[in-house]
């Protein structure tokens, strides 16, 4: 469902507050359905805060996103998948290790794909974001 | 969890209601300047016309502005938000009069956009930016008045067909007016409180008869023969509807057709045609439940006609 709505109906998250609701739908549906994994995402929010310069921002397609300065390196959407930019090279690093995957929808860009869905996730998760995080810091200096 | 932490939770809840009902009230005091409709009128319309994304996502972001400094997790924003929501529907069913029905059909969008709204103003009041973000609001409520000022309406038609094992002229008789349908609807709506039509009265097959559309409940829609094609189309206008609160200011029904095609074989499609206009929001969200409905309605009385006209 989610993959279908990602890659076939994108084109509705231009519609405003439709991807918010989108996101209820997934939040709830983990609430109701997979409460590990809600306790899961909440640890990686609580875990991502407490990273120096870190701080989350509504991602613009419905999830949380999490951003240093101005500049976004990941984003957890409602049911568990944690999307992070790590460049190029290092997700092809990451991908063919199963540290994680291939970004859900752009395969071939530096995003890389992970579902989290208990709490050793959200701790691979966090190491992902540092990840993202370093790359993002090096990019930009 | 503590009782001042229980009590402020509770007092922000209901602010988050009272922002709700304070942004309806506005919306219709607004729209009836704007538009030179009587505030009397609006006021009226204010349960049904606001649109239930925009403003379950406002009251969210509310909720979740007087929630900030609680430091809840998701799980608990949302049991919060479960209660929270269901206090909107509380007050319409006790202060408007609400119909259970339609707070049922209106319940799970309230629910869902509110969450969105919960879950935008958590991570945007939850950031280090948080005064800023505080343009979201009137930016919201904006949104909420520049949706009904440019909303736009439309008539929509419902359409069904059952096959008859009759000739047309058999089926005809009972297009006009039928005895009361005895089976109990198995529709789990009409359960709940629904009402579901029970017979059809009219005063005979010409233009300008008078019909009466007989539901449970004691409602009685009246309604005026339109236009009639002998043992082929019999059209009737809805000149009132009843003042159920299942009905009031959410939808109106115009007019409806019997069609009678003769398949050449003994037996008839029967069409059924009712037009209608939806005034809630957004409109793919009711428009489902409108469909679901009205064909309920329809085919009850069409499998009615059927046994009547295959028995005869």
């Amino acid at each position: 469902m989610f993959r279908f709505v990602t890659r076939k109906l994108r084109w509705l998250a231009s519609i405003p507050c439709l991807p918010q609701v989108f996101e209820a739908m997934l939040v709830i549906g983990s609430a109701l359905f997979a409460r590990e994994k809600l306790r899961a995402m909440e640890l990686l929010e609580q875990f991502a805060l407490a990273e120096p310069d870190v701080r989350k921002w509504p991602h613009r397609l419905g999830g949380t996103g999490f951003f240093v300065g101005n500049c976004e390196i990941g984003h957890l959407h409602g049911n568990g998948l944690f999307d992070a930019l790590v460049g190029g090279q290092t997700r092809k690093v990451l991908v063919s290790k199963g540290e994680a995957l291939a970004h859900h929808v752009y395969a071939d860009s530096g995003w890389i794909s992970f579902w989290i869905k208990s709490e050793e996730d959200a701790w691979h998760a966090l190491n992902l974001m540092r990840v993202a995080k370093t790359y993002r810091m090096t990019w930009a200096s | 969890m503590g009782a001042a932490r229980f009590a402020r939770i509770l007092v922000r809840i209901l602010f988050s209601n009272l922002f709700g009902a304070v942004v309806c009230l506005l919306f219709a005091l607004v729209l009836s300047e704007l538009s030179q409709i009587t505030w009397a009128a609006n006021l009226l319309w204010i349960r049904t016309w606001p649109n239930l994304i925009l403003v379950p996502m406002a009251m969210g972001v509310v909720a979740a502005y007087f929630w900030r400094s609680l430091s809840l997790r998701t799980s608990q924003y949302l049991v919060w938000w479960v209660v929270t929501s269901l206090v909107a529907p509380l007050g319409a069913y006790l202060i408007w009069k609400e119909g259970l029905v339609c707070l049922l059909v209106g319940f799970p969008i309230l629910f869902v956009s509110g969450f969105g709204g919960v879950i935008l103003g958590r991570v945007w009041f939850g950031s280090k930016m948080s005064k800023m973000n505080l343009s979201i609001v009137p930016l919201l409520f904006l949104a909420i008045l520049a949706e009904g000022e440019f909303r736009i309406e439309r008539e929509s038609v419902m359409t069904d067909r059952v096959l008859v094992h009759a000739a047309p002229a058999e089926v005809w008789k009972h297009v006009i007016a039928f005895p009361p349908i005895a089976e109990q609807p198995n529709y789990w709506l009409n359960r709940l409180g629904l009402p579901s039509p029970l017979a059809t009265t009219c005063d005979g097959p010409f233009v300008g008869a008078d019909r009466r559309c007989i539901f449970t409940n004691d409602l009685i829609f009246r309604e005026k023969v339109s236009r009639i094609v002998p043992l082929r189309l019999f059209t009737f206008d809805i000149i009132e509807q009843p003042p159920d609160p299942e009905l009031l200011g959410h939808l109106a029904l115009h007019r409806g057709q019997f069609e009678l095609t003769d398949n050449g074989d003994g037996t008839t499609t029967l069409t059924r045609r009712s037009w209608y206009t939806l005034h809630m929001r957004p409109l793919w969200y009711f428009d489902w439940w409108t469909r679901q409905i009205t064909s309920r309605v329809h085919l009850r009385v069409m499998e009615h006609i059927k046994r009547l006209s295959e028995d005869s």
